[in-house]
């Protein structure tokens, strides 16, 4: 799985990076650190990115499923 | 004029306005406390949009993907004026009142001091500062929750926040209270929010000119940081600069005291919770979450319309005024399961509180912590307490932003 952050949609509300703090992090002005990039995510953070996308107030948040 | 709003509830086709229903509410009179969160449920369940013809007029949407569409769509809905009781307000504050493009420049220079990596910083001092509070407070074995705390904290937090002497707090809070009386809307207490208005700026003025008199750097000042700050290369002006510390000081001393009233109000009423959160202090963060969503402060948020337009089914004029139920959609049961339920372990919180879009409130990460230090300060020092018998508790019109006017508390000192 990976997880990518719409850049034009994130506004700083910082749910992700709190529910998900093995995962993401911010940068000096409160945005997750990933803006308009994406990450690959291991295995027992799965759940973590789920939590972190559907925490997002502005659906800011994508998982993409990778093939096998 | 009320006669008018029965009318329209009694003969429906007469009493529509653009297909919705037409209302005459005044959301700036002071209530019992909840009653405008069952205000904004039942006119959220009824319709999705109303047209309030009180003042010069506004349309009210109350579910949660309306009131998200207003805010993720500031070109069309502008933050010119924030207020649908006042379409032409008399102050303009930065970023606050700003549109996209410039916006998102202001918030630029802003958005570090108050990261969360600024807050962390200072959370040491926030937690001794609290501690400190709650100390005096434990012995009496009972207080006036607001007064005693919710608005002491939150002001002394902000004030060292941004380098003003927390000795001047009490001339901060007496200007905060002078303009909410009149921000919801209330005719009569206009002149008091000009003349807080006024205060601020006053203030900020002289220490404006006195660093231009001193310019050695001084720790955590926000005004010589502002001073040093550029939009697009060339230097702040004073009128902006004065903008932008006016929101702030108002912005950050109000909210925080609305939240917590109703956050230990809460946590008075539910022991089981109380208990829950001593036990388990890492689920601190989200009981403070779930009631920025349950207890929205913020019972609405307006905006100007900058073209014609149909919106969610409504035709809008240019120019007209509109108002997201901030304090409906956050418990909208389309969006929420159980929304209308405080649940201290909610997965997966979302909420407007904080607004939402590009306009999100900038104090958030500020706001979030001194809550969840004033929650895990308290109940470490106090963790049994409850209502003390009272007349039934009061809330400050809800036009803008709701608050306990007291609330009193009670416990055995010294247990």
């Amino acid at each position: 799985m990976r997880l990518r952050v719409d850049g034009d949609v994130c506004t700083g509300h910082g749910r992700c990076y709190t529910v998900a703090p093995d995962l993401l992090t911010y940068d000096d002005e409160g945005f997750v650190s990933i803006r308009d990039e994406s990450i690959a995510v291991a295995a027992d953070q799965i759940k973590a990115a789920e939590d972190a996308a559907a925490s997002c107030p502005e659906e800011a948040i994508t998982l993409i499923e990778e093939e096998e | 004029m009320s006669e008018m709003a029965q009318t329209a509830d009694q003969r429906p086709e007469e009493g529509r306005r653009g297909g919705c229903p037409v209302v005459h509410l005044d959301f700036s009179t002071a209530k019992e406390a909840g009653c405008y969160w069952a205000q904004a449920e039942e006119l959220r369940e009824e319709a999705p949009a109303y047209y309030n013809d009180f003042g010069s007029g506004y349309w009210i949407f109350t579910r949660h993907d309306a009131v998200r569409d207003i805010y993720k769509t500031p070109e069309l809905f502008s933050s010119e004026s924030i207020t649908p009781w006042e379409p032409e307000p008399a102050y303009r504050f930065i970023p606050t009142q700003v549109d996209p493009p410039d916006h998102v420049k202001y918030r630029k220079i802003l958005n570090p001091w108050f990261s969360p990596k600024a807050v962390e910083e200072a959370e040491p001092r926030m937690r001794e500062l609290c501690r400190g509070l709650v100390a005096e407070i434990a012995p009496r074995g009972e207080c006036e929750f607001i007064g005693d705390l919710a608005l002491l904290y939150p002001t002394a937090v902000f004030l060292s926040f941004v380098g003003v002497p927390v000795s001047e707090a009490d001339r901060f809070v007496a200007f905060v209270d002078d303009f909410f009386a009149g921000f919801s809307g209330d005719p009569e207490k206009l002149p008091g929010m000009a003349a807080a208005l006024q205060g601020i700026r006053d203030y900020w003025e002289v220490a404006l000119a006195e660093r231009r008199e001193d310019p050695s750097p001084r720790e955590g000042d926000l005004a010589g940081y502002l001073m040093q700050a550029t939009f697009e290369d060339r230097p702040l002006t004073d009128t902006e600069i004065l903008d932008m510390l006016q929101v702030l000081v108002l912005a950050g001393l109000d909210t925080t005291r609305g939240q917590l009233g109703y956050m230990f109000r809460h946590l008075a009423d539910h022991p089981e919770h109380r208990q829950r959160l001593i036990a388990e202090p890492e689920l601190i963060p989200n009981a403070v979450e779930e009631a920025l969503r349950y207890y929205t402060i913020i019972f609405g948020d307006g905006r100007k319309v900058t073209r014609d337009t149909e919106f969610h089914g409504v035709p809008l004029k240019q120019g007209e005024m509109v108002y997201g139920l901030v304090a409906g959609a956050n418990r909208d049961p389309r969006h929420y399961e159980r929304a209308g339920e405080y649940l201290i372990d909610r997965e997966r919180i979302h909420h407007m509180g904080f607004a939402n879009g590009p306009h999100r409130c900038l104090g958030a990460h500020l706001a979030r912590k001194e809550m969840q230090v004033v929650v895990s300060e308290w109940l470490a020092q106090i963790p049994d307490f409850e209502a003390a018998p009272s007349d039934p508790l009061v809330e400050r019109g809800g036009g803008a932003m709701l608050s306990l006017a007291e609330l009193p508390l009670r416990w055995e000192a010294g247990a």
